[in-house]
């Protein structure tokens, strides 16, 4: 009878205190967790810019605005903290296919810019291809890019009047793949990089950056005007870089401004 | 501050010490009768409960002194307590060291049968919806970690016991 008496008590306070938790335990009066994103919604148009042959004064046909443009580089200088930057003079969007690495005795582009195409809606028509001249490499210190940095980086120095597009002074990129970037309006690039640096020959790299397009617009009712800008990295270890007084990883920045006047 | 919290406050810290002393109380007192248990621990285990009891009492007044530190004057005393005459009623729970009370087992248990009452009370308003569901989850969580401080107290009491008797042997 006693033990019965102590059952019962000891069932009476479990199915209390088991009647609170489960009580408690509801998430009547509690926030719910925000909503899981459900995917980025992408807002792209539909627009198309080609080179065509570049006719001036062909407003389908768009031209690079060099003067406007610029390829960026920077890197972790290893003495300090802070970033050491640069960028490259001469550069333009054309294949340098190996006959046409030479120099060029001229003081504008060696090349035309044509060598592209651009497809809002349909990255894989998108391609570029694109080059910079090493020796053009500008940090502001004159001193340093015409001196250690010319040596450096296995090239020659400038010569005035003359773009060197010979196959020590090239980098070189090509795109492989374009893509939807799922995430954002940008798209995911994969480019070789070509590049000999201070290797015996060549190297090519493949490597994966980001391209964001800057949508057309129009200048004062007379002309339109968009830009592409790609970002990517590459190890200059690669191409036989060796100074120690910059990091492995180099970070390039591409910012191309077309106009159609 | 308003001094219904206050009380509220000094009402959770009762609940803390002293709620979940009956399920312990009723559920040690369950495996005592077993067989199982007369044949590992050779003694009625239920015995521990009252000194158990003394010692999370023991616990509550340190939090108390703790809480009046350093002053201790009456005035101070007297503007800092709230509901006192429950918090003389926990501080009865000390008797229990004493020898002829601790042999009174199921004293301990109605002693404690006060602070779960109030588990059941807000259980009850809140099904009667004159309180809210918050108030219930705060009194389960005061009330899980009292069923761990009493659950610990009457396991230190058992090791010492059987430590004690090891040594003795």
């Amino acid at each position: 009878m006693k033990q019965l008496k102590n059952k019962l008590q000891l069932l009476f306070v479990v199915l209390i205190s088991g009647f609170g938790y489960i009580v408690s335990c509801t998430h009547d009066n509690s926030f719910p967790p925000p909503q899981a994103p459900s995917g980025f919604v992408p807002t792209r148009g539909t627009n198309i810019h080609t080179p065509g042959s570049m006719t001036a004064g062909n407003i389908n046909e768009w031209k690079l605005d060099k003067v406007h443009s610029s390829a960026l580089w920077s890197t972790s200088y290893v003495a300090a903290s802070g970033l050491l930057t640069g960028r490259f003079n001469q550069f333009g969007m054309h294949d340098v296919t190996t006959p046409k690495m030479l120099n060029y005795v001229t003081n504008g582009q060696p090349l035309l810019d044509s060598s592209w195409a651009f497809y809002e809606a349909d990255p894989t028509k998108t391609y570029f291809n694109g080059y910079v001249q090493i020796n053009t490499s500008n940090t502001g210190e004159p001193g340093r890019d015409a001196g250690c940095n010319v040596a450096g980086m296995g090239t020659t120095p400038i010569v005035a009047g003359t773009q060197n597009l010979t196959v020590t002074n090239l980098a070189k990129i090509q795109t492989t793949k374009v893509e939807y970037d799922l995430l954002s309006n940008d798209y995911i690039v994969t480019l070789n990089l070509t590049w000999q640096g201070k290797l015996a020959a060549p190297l090519t790299t493949s490597i994966v950056g980001k391209l964001k397009y800057v949508p057309k617009a129009n200048v004062n009712g007379t002309y339109d005007v968009f830009g592409l800008q790609l970002k990517f990295q590459f190890n200059c270890r690669d191409y036989g870089i060796t100074s120690t007084s910059i990091a492995d990883k180099i970070d390039i920045e591409c910012n191309m401004n077309f106009h159609n006047k | 501050m308003d001094q219904s919290f206050l009380e509220y406050l000094d009402l959770l810290e009762l609940l803390l010490f002293f709620s979940g002393y009956p399920l312990i109380y009723l559920i040690v007192k369950s495996i005592t009768e077993t067989a199982w248990s007369k044949k590992v621990f050779k003694t009625n285990i239920s015995n521990f409960l009252p000194l158990a009891y003394a010692i999370t009492g023991v616990l509550y007044v340190g939090l108390q002194v703790k809480n009046l530190y350093p002053d201790f004057s009456s005035e101070h005393i007297q503007s800092a307590v709230q509901l006192p005459y429950l918090k003389l009623w926990a501080l009865l729970s000390i008797l229990f060291f004493i020898p002829a009370l601790s042999k009174k087992i199921v004293i301990s248990f109605l002693h404690s049968l006060v602070f779960f009452f109030f588990i059941l009370k807000d259980l009850y308003f809140y099904l009667t919806g004159t309180l809210l569901l918050e108030s219930v989850k705060n009194d389960m969580n005061i009330y899980s970690l009292s069923l761990l401080i009493n659950f610990c107290a009457f396991v230190f009491m058992l090791i010492t016991f059987l430590g004690v008797k090891k040594l003795r042997v």
